[in-house]
């Protein structure tokens, strides 16, 4: 599989942030980015909000097994 | 482990000349990760080896055993302590590596899922498989991921050992996958257990490189450099960073072995290893925790050590270009070393927000952030719940989420990784292997092989040896091989 540069994936949904690019940018689209970046970080805490309702200390305390080699 | 059979056919014999990957700076990559598995929601505790066995009926059931090859080339198989893990295929290419272990993942999370069922059947139907890609459990026991690189036999393993440890200790920053502890997150997974690791290699009881397992390719020009300290990571960038830049570290180390001159690395050396470890998880601006030189030369920093492995890999690229750019089929050398540099830049001006979405512990840091900004009085149990979850390929959403909405940037799209889940690199020996075993098991033919040997078993015991696994092409034994594959089965009886 001769890819070529690596190349970041780029989501369908969502915004279009172009993440492989961390050069340094302007000031108003540093704010945009960090807003869309924040909204996008509160859509991962809607989507995990179930998680949370879980019995965390079963769900924790289930996960027990020899160490590996 | 397999059972290993002694490659005493040394490609120095005559009629073989070197391999084809001996000269030059090709490489063969093949990561190994031990998967921790659980099941919740049933009334009765239910013990990791029932869920692990539950996951490899199927495997049973075809092979007979749970320990198999797959049609990609890969190995799967129950490891000690109940622990399903997933040998990638051979690959040439640090990007090639990754998608194998991501159909890797893919092939776990479908055994977990169809085990699934039966479990609920039996437990209820509230009851969740969790396949875990991580490195430790919640009784602190530890387990890994380790990465195999072929190196040339020419360079001493001290110098490996001496010239590498550094970096691997210091590469975490990069690549390690934090971990909530109960006083809060620490870089990597393993910090305590490292301890062990690094004690071990530099007393040599339990080396880096390993010596006794066979190098899986001619011992005369060739060692496997077993690499036992990383986390497992779920970044694509961050795995492929990881083996990335580990390679050009080797290349400098091999070259400077060819020739004979010092590589530049030698000022790297640690005076006190585990404790540099240590100090680095602990220490999430990565610049602040300090490291004692070896040889009273002063002291350095997490990031410093990178950026010093960093600045002798670039000159190493820039003077060496054309054989680098040789050395990986599927990935670019400038690319890997602007990645590599603009995330220690970030790091060293403290912008550790532009690597949130790329590095397992910083998208750890921001989530748990933004968790504790809506629920403050959230439990340090409830925040290692969330960790697991991170890790869980079975039912975890985290991770989904964050891709699905740009939170976390992933390299490979998903139909790349689904053709790896049937289909070895088509540029290694694996591609034998995959298009052997994929026969034998479209015919229900018995074979049996392991990273170096096909072998038919009736009516008669035939087999073939790979020892180069540079060279994909079928040589005239492995294509008689593969006729007396479709010759014994029981399609032999059949119309092809």
């Amino acid at each position: 599989m001769a890819q070529g540069p690596i190349r970041a994936q780029r989501q369908s949904q969502g915004s279009e942030r172009d993440q492989a690019d961390l050069a340094p940018v302007g000031q108003a689209k540093a704010q945009a980015n960090i807003s869309q970046s924040d909204q996008a970080l509160d859509a991962v805490l809607d989507d995990i909000e179930s998680v949370l309702e879980t019995n965390a200390e079963d769900y924790v305390k289930s996960f027990v097994q020899q160490g590996g080699q | 482990m397999p059972q290993l059979r002694d490659s005493g056919n040394h490609g120095s014999q005559a009629g073989l000349g070197p391999s084809s990957g001996l000269a030059g700076f090709s490489r063969i990559f093949g990561i190994e990760t031990e998967y921790g598995v659980s099941l919740t929601g049933s009334e009765q505790p239910v013990e990791a080896g029932e869920v692990a066995m539950a996951m490899f009926t199927p495997v049973l059931a075809r092979s007979r055993s749970t320990n198999t090859y797959l049609p990609n080339g890969a190995r799967l198989y129950l490891d000690v302590g109940s622990h399903p893990e997933y040998a990638t295929a051979e690959a040439a290419d640090p990007l090639d590596a990754l998608a194998q272990d991501l159909a890797g993942e893919a092939i776990m999370r479908r055994l977990a899922l169809e085990a699934q069922g039966g479990l609920q059947e039996r437990y209820g139907d509230q009851a969740r498989i969790h396949v875990y890609k991580n490195n430790v459990d919640s009784a602190g026991h530890s387990f890994g991921c380790h990465e195999n690189y072929l190196v040339r036999r020419f360079v001493p393993l001290p110098t490996i050992e001496a010239q590498l440890l550094p970096f691997l200790i210091s590469r975490q920053i990069l690549t390690g996958a934090g971990r909530m502890t109960g006083q809060g997150l620490v870089v990597t997974q393993r910090a305590k257990f490292l301890d062990e690791a690094i004690s071990s290699a530099t007393t040599r009881s339990r080396p880096m490189v390993n010596t006794r397992d066979e190098p899986h390719a001619d011992p005369d020009e060739f060692r496997r450099l077993h690499v036992i300290i990383g986390d497992s990571n779920r970044s694509q960038f961050a795995a492929f960073m990881k083996t990335a830049t580990t390679h050009l570290v080797l290349c400098v180390i091999e070259e400077a072995a060819r020739l004979g001159v010092p590589s530049g690395l030698e000022a790297c050396a640690l005076a006190d290893p585990m404790a540099a470890n240590r100090a680095l998880s602990g220490d999430l601006t990565c610049t602040t925790a300090r490291f004692r030189l070896a040889d009273g030369r002063g002291q350095t920093s997490a990031v410093e050590l990178q950026e010093r492995y960093l600045a002798v890999a670039g000159d190493f690229v820039s003077t060496h270009e054309e054989a680098m750019a040789a050395s990986l089929p599927s990935s670019d050398c400038q690319t890997i070393l602007k990645e590599w540099s603009k995330s220690l830049e970030a790091i060293r001006s403290g912008h550790m927000s532009d690597l949130t979405n790329r590095l397992d512990w910083l998208a750890k840091d921001r989530l748990m952030a933004g968790i504790k900004s809506r629920h403050p009085a959230i439990s340090p149990t409830k925040l290692k719940a969330l960790d697991l979850d991170y890790h869980d390929l079975a039912n975890g959403s985290i991770y989904h989420s964050m891709v699905r909405h740009g939170v976390m940037v992933t390299l490979l799209d998903r139909d790349t990784v689904d053709q790896c889940v049937d289909h070895p690199p088509a540029n290694t020996r694996a591609a034998l292997r995959g298009a052997f075993v994929n026969k034998a098991q479209e015919l229900a033919a018995s074979f049996s092989c392991d990273w170096t040997h096909l072998q038919v078993s009736s009516p008669r015991k035939r087999e073939v040896l790979l020892l180069d696994p540079f060279d994909s092409r079928p040589n005239p034994d492995y294509l008689k091989l593969m006729q007396a594959l479709g010759e014994e089965g029981p399609a032999a009886h059949q119309a092809l």
